[in-house]
């Protein structure tokens, strides 16, 4: 393992050294090749002028204007797109906005009114509750009257009733006295007891009988 | 004048009602108009004495009972206006029964009135059959009555009294 790592390292010095040679070579070929080039300068820019004006023939042709017009027709359709993009992102986030703020605004509303119509329906319940139980009570004492006028007057009819039936049973039984012993008596066996009531009121009679 | 009536004659047990004093007035009339008849009859004649006709039990009854001569006539005379005064003047008691009353309650009745109550007191009859049993009796001034009926009404309280009591043994019990 070792002896790949030692490879390695002097694999890579070796590397950079050669590298280091080849940029100092170039260098000394630039500095030759400049002395040339003092004398060749006016020659190349009226070279580069004249490519460059053969050039301008053959850049604006039909085919780079084509190329062009297809590279701004593609560079609109990325900026379109980019803006669509952008503008759809804030129409997203406007309209997650508006949706969060309608959300909340109803809920508040909602709320808001929810608890106006728990309000509302606990007053009504309260007040509904107070009716029921003033109409309980009052039918209540409606009903503890109704017994008390019904005992008294089953108290007062029981009364009557038993004074009617006593009355009444008197007279039955008198009545029927009446008709089993009608005529069952002579005036013989009836004599004693006639006899005894006069002698009951004899003095009556008497002074009756000498007025 | 009812008491110069009471001291004057005794009337019998068989004359218990002022019809009764009436045809024994009729009679005592009769044989008193018969008597002068016979008397004026004698006068003419000349013939002495009478001819006693027969008379009714009831009349015999009143003649022994009283010790009357029939024959004399001051006491005929006597007799005859006492007792038409008798019958307008003694005292009638009103004796109203359940059943028809038969003579010999009444004689019983009418013995024991002038016994106790007065000795010339008559009774007239009448018939209730509701009155059940006793007398309803009516006096010159006053009703008593003695009938049963009067007895079981008066005893109505009885019937209740025993009603109540009987109630106040039943136990009440309240209604659910």
């Amino acid at each position: 393992m070792t002896i790949w790592w030692l490879a390695f390292v002097v694999g890579s010095l070796a590397a950079v050294f050669a590298g280091f040679v080849w940029v100092i070579v170039s260098l000394n070929r630039l500095q030759r090749g400049g002395g040339v080039g003092q004398k060749s300068v006016g020659a190349l820019n009226k070279a580069y002028t004249d490519i460059a004006e053969e050039d301008a023939t053959h850049l604006f042709n039909k085919e780079f204007r084509e190329e062009l017009r297809n590279r701004g027709r593609l560079r609109f359709e990325k900026i379109i797109d980019e803006n669509a993009m952008f503008l759809k992102q804030d129409l997203d986030m406007t309209i997650s906005q508006l949706n969060e703020y309608m959300k909340k605004e109803i809920s508040s509303k909602l709320d808001s009114e929810f608890a106006a119509y728990a309000k509302a329906m606990h007053e009504a319940q309260e007040l509904a509750l107070g009716s029921l139980q003033k109409t309980a009570q009052e039918v209540e004492a409606q009903r503890v009257q109704l017994a008390e006028a019904l005992k008294k007057d089953v108290a007062e009819r029981e009364v009557a009733l038993v004074k009617v039936y006593e009355e009444n049973m008197a007279k039955i039984v008198e009545h029927y006295v009446l008709q089993s012993l009608g005529d069952q008596f002579d005036l013989k066996s009836q004599l004693p007891y006639i006899v005894a009531q006069m002698e009951a009121n004899k003095q009556n009679i008497i002074e009756d009988m000498r007025l | 004048m009812s008491e110069l009536v009471a001291t004057t004659y005794v009337l019998p047990p068989a004359l218990v009602t002022r019809a009764d004093l009436a045809r024994l007035v009729r009679e005592v009339e009769a044989l008193d108009n018969d008597l002068e008849a016979q008397k004026a009859r004698n006068h003419a004649t000349g013939q002495t004495g009478y001819h006693m006709p027969t008379v009714s039990r009831g009349l015999s009854d009143f003649v022994e009972l009283n010790k009357l001569d029939l024959g004399n006539d001051q006491a005929r005379m006597l007799l005859k206006e006492r007792m038409k005064v008798m019958k307008d003047k003694a005292p009638i008691v009103h004796m109203t029964f359940a059943i028809e009353a038969d003579p010999a309650s009444l004689q019983y009745l009418v013995a024991y009135m002038r016994k106790e109550l007065h000795p010339q007191a008559l009774i007239s009859v009448g018939l209730q059959p509701s009155l059940v049993g006793g007398v309803y009796l009516r006096t010159p001034n006053h009703v008593h009555d003695f009938s049963l009926r009067a007895k079981l009404a008066e005893n109505r309280g009885v019937i209740q009294q025993d009603i109540e009591a009987f109630a106040g043994v039943i136990e009440v019990v309240e209604a659910p």
